[in-house]
């Protein structure tokens, strides 16, 4: 298949430059604001799938799906002869580009926000995109049975953080129930007393207590907007508390609950308590024995997002079935599959496809899981999810069908802007590797006494990963 | 008798214009008049005098020009050869500051600062015994309370030409407030030219397993206590309009604190290093409408475009990142972005001026005073102008700061805070000779000469010898912290490696006169780079010294270990 562009002429044009920054690869201006896509086979996800066909993006978004589209004179081409297109992966459930996970230190930390806390230097970031992921849902850890406020992004690495927000984005905020939540409450001084909640029990009772604090809070500022409408002089507003808001936010339907869950009787006393208060919880995270449960998480309206077969690292964990997605997914419930893994991020293709061997979905229900289900969790399946005219251009072409373990990313683009190109990677080794050994040479990073430098990269580093709670949580 | 009175006058003559190394440190003495000739004279706020004079009385300068008559009562200062510059500002420091109690910190120190975070363990200065929130939170906290004059790292910012510093708070989150000193007088009273001078914000949070414990609880808090700041303000001016039939509001120091900062006039110096640390930072003034300062600012240039839109200026850190240790073969190689980011540092104070975004510069936690100027040697070695970087340590820092009407350059009725320097301020073999604060000579202690080429054959041969490896133990606030020193030696010059508990680092350009050695080296400890300088004696196997950091100094003992 023919290549974007030859790796010699990339070679060569970059050898012009003696001492040239090789930066994230769309970090500027420059990207055209039309690309066609040819003769690839399209996964649009929701009106099947298309072979030999084009995919036309212009000013970000796509402009057309089928067969002999037509691009004007100054578009990019790109030739996908043999390869796949799909929507990009969205992560439901991510703590990549966080400088922080958890805010430990008490029972509710509602006014805890991660986009406070943005790294868009994480180079987890650029792993993932070599997975095909385009959108992550960056939540607050598991420590607090209420805990911090989430982030939508986009991956645009390279970018100011500013850029990576997700446009339009419904808000959300993370619970947490179970172990997490109770071992949590590790001294960090000796003899301090230990954080409440300790049990199920006491979880339960901090949700209910937040939740009619919040219900009070917003009484008495719905009273006094009430004084102030009628004219009344003299008012003193209610102090503004930062913790209660979101809550109040929660109960106004205006804020997704994503709940970190595993056992039949926590998801129970959550859908519970939000019938009690009025809201419903969108999505279920983990819901590890969500299939025990499914018609009831049906019923409640709530999505579950899960792992495809992780099981057993926690006492919670251990009655984890390898068909969780697909039964509830039968029963109703919107259904995705997340990572809470910088390592596990790169490959949610292969975890999709998992759910055909255990649960016989078809290809299309598969894909679903990491794209248009996610999405719709997430409120944003206007804009992602599937290839459809006048959607977001956030694809990936794959050099094989994702759903092939034998399948690489060859292209990942965000707004048709490209963020990953496995070419241009690989053509700029060499000469990453010759920066490198300049910036070796340079006065502040040779050491002192003038010690030799180390030598060249050699395995990985470890990554964020699994769904325990940070140990000594850098914050 | 004309002889010996002609001879008398010739020898008071010739002992008046004997340079100022025999200058005696002035007491309360009659002697406030001093007349500075024969110099080339730098003002910054106007060009060069190639020779001109400078008249001071009490404490301020009262003329500068080439054509200047000294007055018949001032005390002649000889200035052939020298250079007159403005007293160098340093616009972030802890001097003066009591140093750190040994009771285990209950704050961080303030965040994105590459040093600060290493200067968690100490209690703020003045807990307010009523305040309703916990030590790190309390912006009442201020740095006048518990300031003290004197001491060796006054001394040794002084030897190396700084007369006004910026003394601020060690840590937390809301730090507390700043203080503008001259570095002299004999009571804290006297060194204080403006206080508070700024409320200073760290992004640390909190150590003592208190909320808050994360950064995102630290921009909680900090908007929280806004927030109720703000109310505050509100309910107070009710209750005073017309405290009839309305319920008393209960006081807040802390929040009371914070008004002067939410009506933007108190300017809010705020910790931050990495761009996305400054960038958060200009979102929080933005929200709240801060008058915000940034100071670190070592990926500034990469947010030129915002400060300056935002009329944000940097106190612009000079304790460039280095790295500290070469890496064993097993070792995780660095990141290309760590690498990049130290060699950018060098070229930061260059493209800010590009960008025209205003800056200051600060020691930020250089124990080795003399790395100062030459620091911002190397700044110019990278692109910055000259006169740029002199701007950035006078009459730049003294506008940022507020005082540019009475500090910063050598002008008529200015404090008369004069830094004297054989040679040009940025070269590297310049000696500091005098430095005159609040128009007062102070005595400068040269540093050793190196000890290359001294002594006689015999000293030579009885030269003591460091080379090999010692046993150190370094007391931290009652800790002990115990390590190795590995030293190599070639005549009077010292480099080698230290490893302990806490960090390793490696060293050159080490010094041994004498019996005396003296040892600057940059350590990573917890991640951070920090500057420790290492002076002390040997006695036989052994050695016993201090060390100074952003901690403060602490005492080093050591034994040569058998077999060296």
């Amino acid at each position: 298949m023919k290549k974007l562009v030859t790796p010699l002429l990339l070679l060569s044009l970059l050898s012009a430059f003696p001492f040239s920054r090789a930066t994230a690869q769309s970090a500027g201006a420059g990207n055209p604001t039309e690309t066609l896509i040819r003769n690839a086979t399209v996964l649009t996800v929701t009106k099947g799938t298309l072979t030999n066909a084009d995919v036309l993006i212009r000013n970000g978004k796509i402009a057309g799906v089928g067969k002999g589209l037509k691009a004007s004179a100054n578009a990019r081409i790109i030739d996908a002869t043999g390869q796949y297109v799909m929507p990009g992966i969205v992560d439901c459930h991510s703590h990549s580009m966080l400088d922080t996970i958890n805010e430990g230190t008490l029972a509710v930390t509602s006014m805890a926000h991660t986009r406070d806390v943005l790294n868009p230097t994480d180079v987890d970031l650029y792993r993932e995109l070599a997975g095909g992921v385009t959108t992550l849902n960056l939540l607050h850890g598991s420590a607090n049975p209420i805990g911090g406020l989430n982030t939508v992004v986009k991956i645009k690495y390279g970018r100011p953080a500013s850029e990576f927000i997700f446009p339009g984005a419904m808000p959300g905020i993370k619970f947490a129930l179970g172990e997490n939540v109770k071992r949590s409450n590790n001294p960090n001084i000796p003899g301090a007393q230990r954080r409440y909640p300790v049990t199920r029990m006491g979880v339960e009772e901090v949700i209910r207590d937040a939740f009619t604090r919040a219900r009070d809070y917003k009484k008495t500022w719905d009273e006094y907007n009430a004084s102030v409408k009628r004219g009344e002089k003299n008012l003193v507003p209610p102090r503004r508390d930062l913790q209660l808001e979101p809550l109040v936010e929660v109960l106004e339907g205006k804020r997704y609950v994503h709940s970190h869950c595993y056992r039949a009787d926590e998801i129970m006393m959550l859908i519970n308590i939000a019938n009690e208060f009025g809201f419903k919880v969108k999505t279920f995270q983990h819901v590890l024995e969500g299939y025990k449960v499914a018609r009831e998480i049906a019923a409640h309206g709530a999505g579950g997002s899960t792992f495809a077969d992780s099981w057993a690292y926690k006492i919670e964990a251990y009655d984890a079935i390898p068909y969780n997605p697909a039964i509830m997914m039968r029963a109703g419930v919107v259904v995705s599959v997340n990572s809470d893994s910088d390592e596990r991020a790169r490959r949610l293709n292969i975890d999709a496809a998992k759910s055909m061997r255990y649960g016989d979905l078809t290809e299309d229900e598969a894909l679903k899981l990491i794209t248009l289900n996610p999405a719709i969790q997430l409120g944003i399946q206007d804009r992602v999810g599937s290839i459809e005219v006048g959607k977001d251009a956030d694809l990936a072409i794959w050099t094989a069908h994702p759903l092939s373990v034998y399948s690489r990313v060859a292209i990942t683009m965000i707004d048709g802007d490209i963020f990953f190109d496995r070419e241009k990677d690989l053509a700029q080794r060499a000469e990453l590797a010759k920066e490198r050994a300049q910036l070796e040479q340079a006065e502040p990073n040779r050491p002192a006494a003038g010690g030799r430098p180390p030598q060249a990269p050699r395995g990985r580093r470890p990554s964020h990963d699994d769904d325990d709670v940070e140990q000594g949580d850098q914050p | 008798m004309p002889r010996i009175r002609l001879f008398s006058a010739l020898f008071i003559l010739a002992a008046l214009s004997i340079p100022l190394a025999t200058l005696v440190v002035a007491q309360r003495s009659a002697i406030d008049t001093y007349a500075i000739t024969n110099a080339r004279i730098v003002p910054v706020s106007g060009p060069v005098i190639e020779r001109g004079t400078i008249v001071i009385r009490d404490g301020l300068i009262v003329s500068v020009g080439d054509k200047i008559t000294p007055p018949a009562d001032a005390r002649i200062i000889d200035g052939t050869g020298l250079n007159v510059y403005p007293g160098l500002f340093d616009t972030n420091t802890n001097l003066g500051l009591p140093a750190p109690s040994p009771v285990p910190s209950p704050t961080g120190g303030p965040g994105g600062f590459l040093q600060a975070q290493l200067r968690a363990a100490t209690t703020p200065p003045a807990p307010g015994p009523n305040s309703t929130q916990p030590p790190g939170l309390q912006p009442e906290v201020m740095i006048e309370d518990t300031i003290k004059p004197g001491g060796n790292e006054i001394e040794n910012a002084r030897n190396n030409g700084i007369t006004t510093a910026v003394s601020a708070p060690r840590s937390g989150i809301w730090m507390g407030q700043s203080a503008l000193i001259n570095l002299s007088g004999e009571t804290s009273q006297q060194m204080i030219v403006r206080s508070p001078l700024a409320m200073h914000v760290g992004f640390t949070p909190l150590r003592n397993g208190g909320y808050p414990g994360s950064l995102m609880g630290v921009f909680a808090s900090l908007r929280q206590m806004l927030l109720d700041a703000q109310r505050y303000q509100k309910l107070q001016e009710a209750y005073e309009r017309s405290p009839r039939g309305m319920r008393r509001p209960d006081i807040d120091r802390s929040l009371a604190a914070l008004v002067p900062v939410l009506e933007g006039k108190l300017p809010v110096i705020m910790y931050a290093d990495r761009q996305r640390e400054i960038e958060r930072a200009l979102d929080l003034a933005q929200e709240f409408k801060l008058r915000a300062i940034i100071a670190g600012g070592q990926e500034a240039a990469e947010v030129a475009k915002e400060l300056r839109d935002q009329n944000v200026p940097v106190l612009l850190s000079l304790n460039f990142p280095r790295r500290t240790t070469s890496a064993s073969p097993d070792a995780d190689p660095e990141t290309m972005r760590t690498l990049r980011s130290r060699v950018d540092a060098l070229k930061t104070a260059a493209k800010l001026s590009g960008a025209k975004v205003r800056f200051a510069f600060q020691s930020g936690g250089l124990t080795n005073m003399s790395d100062y100027r030459a620091n911002a040697a190397k700044a110019i070695e990278n692109g910055l102008a000259a006169d740029e970087a002199l701007r950035a340590m006078t009459l730049r820092a003294a506008e940022i700061l507020g005082v540019s009407d009475r500090l910063g350059s050598i002008e008529t009725g200015k404090i008369a805070n004069l830094t004297l320097i054989r040679g040009d301020l940025f070269d590297r073999n310049a000696r500091v000779t005098n430095v005159f604060v609040d128009g007062k000579p102070i005595e400068i202690r040269a540093t050793p000469a190196p000890a290359a080429g001294t002594g006689t054959a015999a000293a030579a041969e009885t030269r003591i010898t460091m080379a090999g490896n010692w046993t150190i133990n370094v007391d931290v606030q009652g800790q002990l912290i115990t390590g190795t020193l590995t030293v190599r030696q070639e005549g009077g010059s010292l480099s080698g490696s230290m490893q302990t508990q806490v960090g390793s680092s490696e060293f050159s350009g080490g010094t041994l006169t004498g019996n005396a050695f003296h040892i600057v080296t940059t350590m990573s400890i917890q991640g951070q780079s920090v500057q420790l300088t290492i002076n002390g004696t040997i006695e036989g196997n052994s050695l016993s010294g201090t060390v100074a950091s952003p901690f403060g100094t602490q005492t080093l003992t050591g034994t040569r270990q058998p077999g060296n």
